[in-house]
């Protein structure tokens, strides 16, 4: 799918990548995956509408960098310049954080999720409630297979741009991310 | 931003307030001779100078030059605290931690919130007469909440540094802004949460960032132009020192020298993103024009492979001239630390009982570790240590890839959180933390401004945590009384001349104690954390205890939006 999507974009093989002109132009590039009105096409891509705008620019920034990897992303981050990414976070973080059909978690799983915040204090950067700030993301209401895959690759060191949240994931037992995931990802509204 | 509709409290009414509070029957005799500092209408250098007499304004984060914390006003005490009431309620528009010490200048008083905002109410009333909204950078980078500690006054300006590392001086009757200066790049992880210091029209400032791998400093900018005037850097290019094998108590640390300095030979000195934030307000003595204040942990803070060295000058006190940031003298507290039991309470110069008994000038700063020191200001050397207010248990085991359990937890101790004292009884009071953790260690590369912590320090949660406040003789470093609290203690204390200390708790509930011997007098219920230090003033001859309710982020307590003002009536 990651090459289709490149391939769609124009940003390979034909004589290097295609320049949108707009911001509008240049955030429709992200449509394909993230959603053309916020819900992401996949199931574990993550949101980016209403996503913190510092949060965005500094993945863009990291991804350009090759400090975080993903076939698609980097490459798309490749063809931007610091003031597209600042545009590009700007754009979406003013965006509606679309609400995706997610259970709330069930009170086993919320009581296992709360002692891993007081244990790892999430909440000490992520904020009550999970709705991040800056360049903090919110959590509340994330895509729970999106969140279950980007904890894990923080645990196993395959995302590598925050040490800080690698060495947080694994003092935390695998097991229990993934109930946090679920907890997070049922965490539907904003405050 | 600020409503231009509400700027005008007139001074017309101000200085009728101040001429009924000098001719009024309940005036006590500290109100009058407080005011023959100032002019009423703007903050003299003379009047911040002398705020340790003044007991109607509070004019410094932590009350005075000496950052003693006691305010010289007994009209509250402990024989009418028990009939204390609330006098108003103002609620700002952010619900978040709320670490802000209000300031009181003259009827007005200034408080801050969470994300930088700045508020200036009617003392009398709570009353808003303006509100300064600053307009965040895109990038901020912090560490444990976005707090704010509260604003600097001098003159007629109004001094904030925000989460996005900027100064702000802004009109003290408009709050407008007068100048506006970038203090770090927020990019490379550096963040404001500390209130200003202003003094000889310097206005200085420290920084977050111990957690991002930034390079430490104190900066002094100028008051009138916010023109940089000097940089400190807390981290200087050769941070080895002297190999300290023990900590200031005497305490092995279990480093291995011989690896370190292998990877200093491999490495080179690691001061570009040793960390070293500063992130409290320093004590300043005029009399010999120095500044006194501590610095933070080593980044990234478990994990010591890739620091050889003490890593001067992190956990560390340290002083600099006031006029040009000089170096003047240093202690440090733990050399190579590898736990985050840094030096973040700011210090508080005081008269002291050095070895032999004689009274010399000394700085306390109460640590993480749970000790209070106490240091001859001459030199910054150690005169004695307290005994520990908390649980230290298996001091100081190495951080593992399993975790290693090790007490205090990386909290303290004491956090932030000023301490107060009091001269007459010679004790200070510390609120502390007991929250066993492990420590573990994970090594990696420095991550251009990302959460650095090389490693984890981990609350354990079958263990039971719990607070204190703490009454400490310096003069002897004996524990003279402590009370247990149901939560670790995070915010600060007042103590006043009425015999009293104030202090808050994480479930909302804020007490009045005896200051000489810890009895409970008085408590409220605030409806949420109440994790700030009190200030206290008096208008119209009426005393009044201040403190903001808005929780806290770092240890997760119930989050609120109140600024409560307590009075007798």
């Amino acid at each position: 799918m990651a090459l289709g999507v490149l391939a769609l974009l124009g940003l390979k093989d034909a004589g290097g990548p295609v320049k949108a002109d707009t911001i509008e132009e240049k955030a429709g590039v992200c449509a394909s995956c993230h959603g053309a009105n916020g819900v992401p096409t996949a199931k574990n891509i993550p949101i980016i509408w209403g996503q913190t705008e510092g949060y965005l620019y500094l993945q863009l920034r990291d991804f350009k960098k090759g400090a975080r990897q993903n076939e698609v992303m980097s490459q798309i981050a490749s063809t931007l310049e610091k003031d597209d990414m600042k545009a590009l976070a700007a754009y979406f973080a003013q965006k509606t954080w679309p609400v995706l059909d997610q259970p709330a978690a069930s009170d086993e799983v919320t009581r296992i999720a709360k002692t891993v915040n007081s244990s790892v204090q999430c909440t000490s950067c992520h904020l009550e409630r999970f709705q991040g700030n800056s360049t903090v993301p919110r959590l509340a209401g994330q895509s729970h297979d999106y969140l279950v895959k980007t904890t894990a690759e923080f645990r196993n060191g395959v995302r590598g741009n925050n040490p800080g949240m690698t060495s947080l994931m694994k003092a935390t037992p695998e097991d229990d991310l993934v109930k946090v995931s679920t907890y997070l990802a049922g965490l539907a509204g904003s405050y | 931003m600020a409503d231009p509709r509400r700027y005008h409290l007139s001074t017309t009414m101000l200085a009728a307030a101040f001429a009924m509070a000098l001719s009024g029957p309940g005036y006590s005799e500290e109100i009058k001779s407080a005011t023959k500092f100032g002019d009423l209408s703007s903050v003299t250098q003379d009047l911040l100078t002398h705020a340790s007499s003044d007991s109607s304004n509070f004019l410094h984060t932590n009350g005075d030059y000496g950052q003693s914390r006691f305010y010289p006003n007994s009209q509250i005490n402990t024989t009418n605290v028990a009939k204390l009431r609330p006098a108003w309620i103002f609620q700002t528009e952010v619900k978040e931690s709320l670490e802000t010490s209000p300031i009181i200048v003259n009827g007005i008083m200034y408080v801050t919130t969470s994300f930088s905002h700045v508020y200036a109410l009617n003392a009398r009333t709570g009353e808003e007469i303006w509100h300064y909204a600053h307009k965040m950078g895109p990038i901020t980078t912090f560490c444990c909440g976005p707090n704010n500690r509260g604003v600097a006054v001098a003159d007629n300006l109004v001094y904030v540094a925000t989460l996005d590392a900027h100064l702000v001086a802004l009109d003290a009757h408009t709050g407008k802004t007068v100048w506006d200066k970038e203090v770090a790049d927020p990019e490379e992880g550096y963040s404001e949460t500390m209130a200003p210091t202003v003094a000889k029209g310097k206005v200085l400032i420290g920084t977050n960032g111990g957690e991002y791998g930034i390079r430490g400093f104190v900066k002094a900018f100028d008051a009138k132009t916010g023109n940089l005037v000097w940089t400190f850097n807390t981290v200087p290019e050769n941070s080895v020192g002297v190999w300290a094998e023990k900590d200031l108590t005497g305490r092995d640390m279990h480093r291995d020298i011989a690896a370190e300095k292998a990877a200093l030979a491999k490495l080179g000195d690691p001061y570009k993103t040793l960390g070293g934030g500063v992130w409290q307000n320093p004590a300043v003595d005029l009399e010999t024009n120095r500044i006194y204040f501590v610095v933070g942990n080593p980044s990234p803070d478990l994990d010591g492979a890739s620091r050889p060295g003490d890593n001067l000058y992190t956990d560390s006190l340290v002083s600099v001239d006031l006029d040009t940031g000089k170096y003047i003298c240093h202690q440090q507290y733990i050399s190579h630390d590898v736990w985050d039991l840094d030096a973040v309470s700011p210090p508080v110069i005081t008269q002291v009982a050095d070895k032999d008994g004689k009274p010399v000038k000394g700085i306390l700063h109460a640590g993480k570790t749970g000790h209070l020191y106490v240091h001859d200001a001459k030199d910054c050397s150690l005169i004695r240590f307290s005994e520990a207010m908390v649980p230290q248990e298996n001091m100081w085991a190495l951080p593992t890839k399993e975790g290693a359990r090790m007490l205090p937890g990386a909290n303290g101790g004491v956090e932030w959180s000023p301490i107060a004292t009091d001269p007459k009884q010679g004790l200070a009071y510390a609120i502390n933390l007991h929250q066993p953790m492990t420590y573990s260690v994970e090594s990696s590369a420095y991550p251009s401004g990302k959460l650095w912590l090389g490693g984890a320090f981990k609350v354990i949660p079958t263990e039971e945590q719990w607070g204190n406040v703490t009454a400490v003789d310096y003069n002897t470093g004996k524990i003279r009384w402590q009370v247990k609290t149901a939560q670790p203690m995070i915010g600060g204390i007042l103590a006043t001349a009425g015999g009293l200390v104030f202090t808050g708790e994480g479930n909302g509930l804020f007490k009045a104690y005896s200051s000489e011997n810890g009895s409970l007098l008085w408590q409220f219920q605030a409806g949420a954390g109440v994790n700030a230090p009190p200030s206290s003033y008096s208008v119209d001859g009426q005393q009044y205890i201040v403190v903001g309710a808005g929780g806290n982020t770092q240890l997760d307590y119930k989050r609120g939006n109140a600024i409560m003002a307590f009075t007798i009536n």
